[in-house]
């Protein structure tokens, strides 16, 4: 059962990685993986000089980092539906698939993962141009990565469930099913303290942003990366009681996803609906 | 004949977006409530930054000019793609009406939406986030924003016509011109940031001359802008009637190329 849903996940990592980047040279498909990410950050650090007046300061290495790190979180979550929505409406496949003697999950999960790493060459070049360009002091200490380690494989798993949490509601939604994950990534941009400490939203609202693994993992990877003086979402909190806030956020998402991924594909195979496609 | 023949064209390819929004309200979730949470984001960047109220005005008003974009590149540009793959194409190529009719259907269908959208955004900027949104003169403000809407529905049939001949690569060349393109046109600070000869070079895309010129009649005392308010006018109209000859010229040209070359039902 493992080992069949571990070639799933491997063989729809492949399928999906094709799906990315064969529509193009390798040149071109890496300044396309690129280009959207940066333009994000850019936009963030001409909206901090533009205030700040030329002036760096702390809030640059918030922005940087984050905005570093949110193409992985977006394609991730997005990567999921994408595949289902792609299968489903574009490609028509979502039948034959579906019915291959495969879990269909982690089939998904591997159309996701291929849409993580689709999104680091845009981290990496944008963490590398934050060091060069605008000297965001980021550093990796040696003994920093095993809670690197730790905290991006749960952050990866945290994205993955809210990506399955969304896919369970993609099997019931037709008409507007294209724009549900660019929302939930735009949701999640506010809420999660990508770019602005969450301790700058409303009182009522930053409850809702304790709720989100993503909040955690951001959180943990600045600490990686950022001096212990840098801005914080969580100023109270030690890097020990972070990373376990992450594991308990990411299980309990783990299983609200598989929740509502059987809820959604139940409904939608009751419905009649599985594989139905409108496009106006 | 001709003029009545279009009008019904563009009538009855609305027709079933508007029905379809009517239908299926779970809409005004998806394509309201969480997209303006993304663009509140932007104004909770500048609340950590302690700008000024104005800046908060520049993100609503990014954020509403969104929506536009959108439309004109999603609903109206990248369309031709979907209708690709449904077969729907060909039936548009063999309808007495031309493709025009279409296209302007298919954005106008998707008005609606695109339109609440903006004003839900400018509404609750102003009542949640109390954005100052003062206009000093709407004579300017309607005569920008109309240029700016023609000029930018022309380039969205210019890229349209792309997809006559393209197909994926087409869709991720739209796909990409979202952030770069937030970027380059200021969506959410003063455009003349980037440097007056960046500004001007993005000036080739309609919104970043709209953006600037509603802000400077928004904002007269506050906004650096790039270039004089009757200056900008005077682009945003040349680049209304540029891209609308333009994309009805390329649009002939890439319909016969795609049928020389075999591709206009090419889906892939």
């Amino acid at each position: 059962m493992v080992a069949r849903a571990l070639r799933t996940v491997r063989v729809g990592f492949w399928l999906g990685w094709q799906v990315q980047s064969n529509w193009t040279d390798p040149f071109l498909f890496f300044v396309y993986s690129v280009a959207r990410p940066l333009g994000g950050t850019l936009i963030l650090v001409f909206m901090f000089f533009v205030v700040a007046g030329g002036r760096r300061g702390p809030m640059l290495d918030f922005f940087v980092v984050g905005a570093a790190l949110w193409p992985t979180v977006v394609w991730a979550m997005q990567g999921l539906a994408w595949g289902l929505l792609e299968d489903r409406e574009h490609f028509k496949t979502i039948a034959y698939i579906y019915t291959a003697p495969i879990p269909f999950w982690a089939y998904l999960v591997g159309r996701g993962l291929a849409s993580a790493v689709v999104a680091m060459p845009a981290t990496l070049l944008t963490l590398i141009a934050g060091i060069a360009l605008l000297r965001v002091p980021i550093i990796l200490p040696l003994d920093h990565i095993p809670y690197l380690v730790a905290a991006f494989g749960l952050g990866v798993v945290g994205l993955l469930a809210i990506g399955m949490t969304t896919v369970g509601l993609l099997f019931l939604i037709s008409g507007e099913a294209w724009r549900l994950p660019e929302a939930m990534g735009q949701a999640l941009y506010l809420l999660c303290g990508a770019v602005f400490p969450i301790t700058v939203l409303p009182g009522w609202l930053e409850p809702a942003a304790r709720l989100l693994p993503v909040t955690y993992w951001l959180e943990a990877m600045r600490r990686v990366f950022l001096p212990a003086d840098a801005v914080r979402s969580f100023p109270g909190m030690g890097d020990g009681p972070l990373l376990g806030t992450l594991l308990l956020v990411t299980a309990i998402w783990a299983a609200i996803a598989a929740l509502a991924y059987a809820a959604g594909l139940t409904r939608a195979r009751q419905k009649g609906i599985l594989d139905f496609s409108t496009g106006y | 004949m001709r003029l009545q023949r279009a009008w019904y064209a563009i009538r009855g390819r609305a027709y079933p977006r508007t029905v379809g929004a009517a239908r299926e309200p779970s809409w005004i979730f998806y394509d309201l409530a969480l997209p303006i949470l993304g663009v509140f984001a932007f104004v909770f960047v500048y609340r950590a930054l302690d700008a000024p109220a104005q800046f908060t005005s520049y993100v609503i008003m990014g954020g509403a000019t969104i929506a536009f974009w959108m439309n004109v590149m999603w609903n109206m540009a990248a369309q031709f793609y979907w209708e690709k793959h449904q077969g729907n194409l060909e039936l548009y190529m063999m309808a007495p009406c031309g493709l025009v009719p279409i296209l302007l259907g298919m954005a106008w269908g998707g008005m609606l939406a695109t339109t609440v959208r903006a004003a839900v955004v400018v509404a609750v900027g102003i009542l949640l986030f109390k954005a100052p949104l003062a206009v000093s003169s709407w004579p300017l403000f309607v005569l920008i924003f109309t240029l700016g809407l023609i000029a930018l529905y022309g380039l969205g049939m210019f890229f349209s016509s792309l997809f006559l001949l393209w197909g994926r690569e087409a869709w991720h060349m739209v796909s990409l011109l979202q952030e770069p393109v937030y970027l380059v046109s200021g969506f959410y600070f003063p455009v003349r940031a980037l440097g007056l000869w960046v500004g001007m070079a993005a000036s080739i895309i309609p919104i970043t001359l709209a953006l600037d010129g509603l802000r400077q009649v928004m904002f007269p005392s506050f906004h650096p802008g790039l270039l004089p308010v009757r200056w900008e006018v005077l682009g945003l109209a040349a680049l209304a009637v540029l891209f609308v000859v333009l994309a009805l010229r390329m649009l002939r040209f890439m319909e016969r190329l795609a049928r020389q070359e075999g591709r206009l039902s090419f889906r892939w």
